[in-house]
């Protein structure tokens, strides 16, 4: 059995959401989430026809807006190097992730200030998995890597984050030494 | 960092693990006994228990999001005209060579004979302008399924829900809808056809419009033939199939190869507004105005479409023997 198109509201109703919050945290705040969960959505409604009726749903939106993020990330990343902008593009990233973390002291904010400085398949594989609970054999599947590197990937970003929260002092526990 | 002592480094994948509930039973109790006396490693797992936390509210927080709604409005947009635009299409081996069934969310909108290839490249609907199309699912396999049967005589009915907007104009989609009223086993002329939809003096405008029937045997222009009752054209070049339709309706034809015609004269005949229907040579027939017929191959079939044998000619008592 397939999918069949006229369903596709509920899809829209049930993940829409939650896959615009990843995609924001996957492109990052410069980039436009609207748009590439707009694409992913459009492109999984041509594509749910010929959806086995028992597949996952969530995680194939997933590695779709996973995949635009990639494509994303990767002309910025053209672009600005055509441009000569690499020093620029990353000073204007490290200005709006020191404006995010002046307008929220809360450690949330500050958590997802450093998520925007990982390298972008930790990023992708924290947000993946710590955000949105996916297991690693889909963030593998999503990265184009094992389960065993996209634990890694998250297992990195996480101690990049704790060390990153060490410096504002706002981890709990006994002083260093 | 790296000058963690080398029991340190050993455990940090566990400790990480452990922090985050990934830990096996035997892991957790490893670095339990560890942290109890390594203050700093001590220190790391609380640091990752207090990120866990942390990581959890913001799982949470972003539950109702004023520009997620916003974005899913607009998308709904998008999507709505999406919808009206897409067709989903797929592309079967049959034995009447390959054909394309695509539809709509509002029904079957193209059965298509492929001509030119065995893909979507040789379908009318790539220049199709403000059609976008995708492959498509199961419903076009039991649309399929259905051809079959009915190829197979199986089947005498396709009732499917249809959509017509791939017709070029409002007069193409009056003469297929009144094409899709002719009856399993009958047919009828171009000319009768032109009177049906109010047009008597286009009958060529009628073979026109349907030469581009978007959807052959659903609307059963194999049904509509020449007023001399030759087969005339179909779909091109296909004049031996439309022949092989009409077989399968009990319809008789001539052999000639050339020149395909229905036999008349070994077909029931019904004029136009009648519930009855004759045999050719009925009398009632010499005393009325000559007018367009339709013309049935069997009795079951007219009768199937809701006529009765005349009661002047008997059709019943006296049928036409071939």
């Amino acid at each position: 059995m397939m999918m069949r198109q006229e369903d596709f509201g509920a899809v829209v109703s049930a993940h829409h959401d939650e896959i615009f919050r990843y995609l924001r945290r996957a492109i990052g705040p410069a980039g436009d989430a609207e748009d590439l969960s707009q694409e992913t959505f459009l492109r999984a409604y041509r594509a749910y026809a010929t959806l086995p009726k028992d597949a996952n749903v969530r995680a194939w939106l997933f590695s779709i807006a996973t995949n635009l993020a990639k494509n994303h990330f990767r002309s910025e990343t053209r672009r600005r190097r055509a441009y000569g902008e690499v020093r620029g593009g990353a000073q204007a990233a490290t200005s709006t992730t020191q404006e995010a973390e002046l307008l929220s002291r809360e450690a949330g904010g500050l958590v997802d200030g450093i998520v925007q400085r990982l390298p972008f398949k930790q990023r992708l594989a924290f947000t993946q998995r710590k955000i949105h609970g996916l297991d690693y054999g889909a963030i593998g599947k999503n990265l184009g890597c094992s389960a065993e590197s996209a634990r890694a990937h998250v297992f990195q970003a996480l101690r990049k984050i704790r060390q990153g929260l060490d410096g504002y002092g706002l981890l709990p526990g006994e002083p260093a030494q | 960092m790296s000058d963690k002592p080398a029991v340190c480094v050993q455990i940090a994948d566990d400790l990480l693990a452990a922090a985050i509930g990934e830990a096996s039973p035997g892991a957790v109790g490893r670095v339990e006994l560890h942290v109890a006396a390594c203050r700093s490693c001590r220190r790391e797992l609380q640091g990752y228990r207090a990120l866990e936390g942390t990581v959890a509210t913001m799982r949470a927080e972003s539950q109702p999001n004023e520009q997620a709604a916003q974005a899913r409005e607009r998308l709904e947009t998008k999507l709505a005209d999406l919808r009206q635009r897409l067709l989903t299409y797929r592309v079967f081996a049959s034995p009447l060579g390959h054909i394309l069934i695509a539809r709509s969310e509002l029904g079957i909108s193209l059965v298509e004979y492929l001509d030119r290839g065995t893909s979507l490249k040789a379908s009318r609907l790539v220049n199709e302008p403000g059609v976008e199309t995708a492959e498509g699912g199961e419903d076009l396999e039991a649309a399929y399924r259905d051809l079959t049967e009915y190829l197979g005589g199986r089947r005498q009915r396709l009732d499917w829900p249809l959509d017509l907007r791939l017709a070029r104009s409002d007069f193409q989609r009056a003469v297929l809808q009144a094409t899709a009223a002719i009856p399993y086993g009958a047919v009828v002329s171009y000319v009768g056809l032109a009177h049906d939809i109010g047009k008597a003096s286009a009958p060529r405008a009628v073979a026109q419009a349907l030469r581009w029937n978007p959807l052959p045997i659903v609307i059963p222009c194999h049904r509509v033939i020449g007023a001399s009752g030759a087969l005339t054209g179909y779909a091109g070049s296909k004049l031996g199939l439309k022949r092989r339709l009409l077989t399968l309706e009990g319809v008789p034809t001539t052999t000639e190869a050339h020149a395909p015609a229905i036999r008349t004269q070994a077909m029931y005949v019904l004029y136009p507004g009648d519930r009855e229907y004759c045999v050719p040579t009925c009398p009632s027939l010499d005393t009325r105005r000559p007018a367009p017929l339709t013309r049935f191959g069997s009795r079951r079939h007219a009768e199937a479409a809701g006529f009765a044998p005349c009661t002047t000619c008997r059709p019943d008592l006296h049928p036409i023997s071939r």
